[in-house]
């Protein structure tokens, strides 16, 4: 009776870890996901501004693509989560 | 080294008949950075004016446009033009009164010829565009006018017309809309504009043409064709004329221009009827050589002084003074923006650490490999000055990557036989033997680099504010540098005594001095936030909004991390590359080898080609955009301002040409 109580115990666990790497998988995806569509989001406007800022002025290439790669940060730290989730 | 080049302000002054003479030598040493006149009534400057050019400069300007025509219709560049054989001033000078005119008269007579042609083309291929509607309508295009009575219209309809007037109309259905021909009489226009306006109606004109639409348009084409072939034959032989001539047109012009650069100078000087004075700025290493050959040139009738520089007034000219290896960096620091003479010039750093992040973030011995090649063998084609650096920066992150693959053991996503990770492996899978990717680690060490960097990048910034201010401004300036350098500190300190970080210094054991809420706080702690409250007091001395930039101390250590996570995304691009092509294609089809096998092979090897040039692509995007932006948001916001005037000395260098 106790050994068949243990051995279903052991399935359970072995089930919730399965899942708990699952969630881990699913929270990593959307760690990256969504800060990569914040930081679309983000670029959107300022890449829009930027292009046409250039086309007027060549010189404003540098001061545009720092503008631009801004918002880039936000889908860093999405990776770096994601990363941490999975390998930590 | 760290600092621009050395200045020193130059005033020229002597008789107008020396004029020309010293402008020449001042031309040949290419080392003279004229400050403008401007005719604003400068103290000392009074009665003075700005100067005429010398004589024949219209007669030049002239000329150089003509060349400049003739270059541009025959798409002649000078940098395409290997530098042959210069000729003589003389020789080109005689060379341009005879051969000039002639050579002008060919070139255009061709290109009006070519733009003759292919403005009757355009009108032709109209003509096409405007009959070919009619070709589902089974009539005569002679039929469409030519009556008294009756008006024929032509147009697109959305849906099917049925008109209440006699009429004969003609509906050819079309995939979205409908072509309708309707000839009706005269006197009910209204009535049938209505009718089709209902129906959606837009018009087209109705061609003037006769003979059948299929005919007319195969008339068309064939007489298009033949005057494109004329057209090509111009073009050719603009290109004879552009081989023939080349390294006639680009020595003319670099003479001219340099002629003109001469004669028009003095339009930059102040002047007066006898004299003239020029200002500029000359290296202060070459000052010596450059007044004497002046005095030289002039036979001593000139006075040339070294006037002394006011930092604050004047806007010294920059020209970088690097070591040659840092040189080809110069190009990343004038797209953010030139220094200022009076601030550290970064270059230096920027040309070490760029390449260090570059390797970091891409680290594969086999595509430093493939950069490297890159590197040495884009040189062909990108000519220009600026293009030549880009390369050479190329080179440089190159050589880091493949060290870095060495040290990565990584090659072309693969782990390189029988040589292990040397400190820490970024392999995601670990079946090849060796361990799994230390991924905390290597966070913990780009953080590293962050602090470091942006520890330094606060230090030059000390530095900059202690050079360029003055007064009571200029101590809260490097106060607020300070107090951003020990906010940052302090939060650091705070956290390694409270949580314990690999390869980080752990804290969490020194002395409790007192429990708050059931929690030690120890000496670390308190020092930590001694630091933050100090620092933070520091910042809001200068100016208090910058308090709200406080949390940007966070993000830009952490941004740092993306060192690892850009590189580690790179990684597995390959790594899921490497996967497809030899798990699920190449090996499968070896295992069994059928006629279909060959076929998976070859669809293995085109996912493994595209998919790693894809990944190629990508790390020099990568690898390239984020180090430079690390430099550019991180580093650069710490200290540097830019901004500084481009030395720009009067001169050139010549290339077809002698003196």
């Amino acid at each position: 009776m106790a050994a068949e109580a243990v051995a279903v115990a052991a399935t359970d666990l072995a089930s919730i870890q399965a899942q708990q790497v699952g969630m881990k998988a699913i929270g990593a995806g959307l760690a990256v996901g969504l800060t990569g569509i914040g930081t679309g989001v983000a670029e959107m406007g300022i890449g829009a501004a930027a292009v046409g800022a250039i086309a007027e002025n060549k010189d404003f290439f540098g001061l545009g693509l720092l503008f631009t790669v801004i918002p880039e940060t936000i889908v860093i730290f999405g990776l770096v989560v994601g990363l941490l989730l999975l390998f930590l | 080294m760290l600092k621009p080049k050395q200045m020193s302000r130059l005033l020229i002054a002597a008789s107008r008949d020396q004029m020309a003479p010293v402008i020449a030598e001042l031309y040949r040493h290419n080392l003279f950075h004229i400050e403008e006149y401007v005719d604003a009534g400068a103290e000392g400057y009074e009665g003075f004016k700005i100067g005429t050019p010398l004589s024949g400069a219209s007669e030049k300007s002239a000329d150089l446009i003509k060349i400049r025509a003739i270059t541009n219709a025959v798409a002649l560049n000078a940098d395409d033009v290997e530098s042959g054989p210069s000729c003589s001033r003389d020789e080109l000078q005689t060379r341009i009164e005879r051969e000039l005119p002639l050579l002008e008269r060919e070139v255009e007579e061709l290109t009006v010829r070519r733009s003759k042609l292919d403005t009757r083309v355009k009108e032709l291929e109209q003509k096409i565009s405007e009959i070919t509607p009619f070709l589902n309508v089974p009539v005569d295009l002679n039929l469409y006018h030519g009556y008294k009575r009756f008006t024929t219209i032509a147009g697109y309809v959305s849906r099917e017309v049925s008109l209440s007037v006699p009429c004969e109309m003609h509906l050819a259905k079309g995939k979205e809309k409908n072509f309708l021909v309707v000839v009706f009489l005269t006197e009910q226009k209204a009535e049938v504009e209505k009718a089709l306006q209902e129906a959606g109606f837009q018009s087209v004109p109705v061609p003037d043409e006769s003979g059948s639409a299929r005919g007319r348009i195969e008339f068309y084409s064939g007489e298009i064709a033949t005057l494109n072939k004329e057209i090509l034959e111009i073009s050719s032989q603009l290109e004879s004329v552009k081989q023939k001539h080349a390294g006639f047109l680009v020595a003319c012009e670099e003479l001219l221009k340099s002629e003109v650069d001469q004669t028009e100078a003095p339009l930059r000087f102040a002047t007066t009827k006898q004299t003239f004075v020029a200002e500029g700025w000359v290296p202060s290493d070459k000052v010596t050589a450059v007044t004497n050959s002046l005095i030289h040139a002039a036979e001593g009738k000139i006075f040339v002084t070294v006037l002394p520089t006011d930092l604050e007034h004047d806007n010294v000219p920059v020209e970088y003074n690097n070591p040659d290896f840092a040189k080809p960096t110069q190009v990343l620091m004038d797209v953010y923006s030139r220094p200022k003479y009076t601030e550290v010039d970064p270059t230096l750093m920027i040309s070490i650490v760029f390449p260090l992040f570059f390797g970091l973030i891409v680290g594969d011995v086999g595509y430093g490999l493939i950069f490297l090649a890159m590197a040495l063998g884009l040189r062909k084609f990108l000519k220009g000055e600026a293009g030549g650096q880009l390369l050479d920066v190329l080179r440089n992150a190159s050589i880091s990557t493949i060290f870095f693959g060495i040290i990565f053991s990584e090659f072309l996503g693969f782990a390189i036989p029988g040589w292990n990770p040397v400190i820490y492996s970024r392999h995601l899978m670990s079946e090849h033997g060796g361990h799994g990717p230390n991924i905390p680690e290597l966070m913990v060490l780009s953080i590293w680099i962050g602090i470091v960097h942006l520890t330094l990048g606060r230090i030059l910034g000390m530095y900059n504010h202690a050079k360029q201010d003055h007064g009571h401004h200029r101590t809260l300036a490097v106060m607020a540098n300070f107090g951003w350098l020990a906010v940052m500190w302090g939060i650091i300190l705070a956290i390694w005594s409270m949580a314990a970080i690999p390869l980080m210094p752990n804290l969490t054991g020194m002395p409790v001095v007192f429990a708050v809420a059931g929690m030690g706080v120890n000496i670390s702690l308190i020092i930590g936030i001694v630091l933050i409250l100090v620092g933070i007091i520091f910042i809001a001395r200068e100016n208090f909004l910058e308090v709200i930039e406080l949390p940007t101390i966070v993000s830009h250590v952490l941004s740092y991390a993306r060192i690892v996570a850009v590189g580690l995304s790179g990684v597995a691009i390959a790594m899921v590359v490497n996967y497809m092509t030899f798990e699920m294609f190449i090996n499968p089809a070896l295992e069994n080898f059928t006629i279909v096998s060959i076929v998976m092979i070859l669809i293995g090897l085109g996912i493994f080609l595209f998919g790693h040039l894809l990944n190629i692509a990508l790390s020099i995007l990568g690898g390239g955009l984020h180090s430079i932006r690390l430099h550019y948001v991180e580093f650069f916001t710490k200290f540097y301002k830019g901004g500084g005037q481009k030395y720009n000395p009067f001169g050139m260098k010549r290339k077809f040409t002698e003196e």
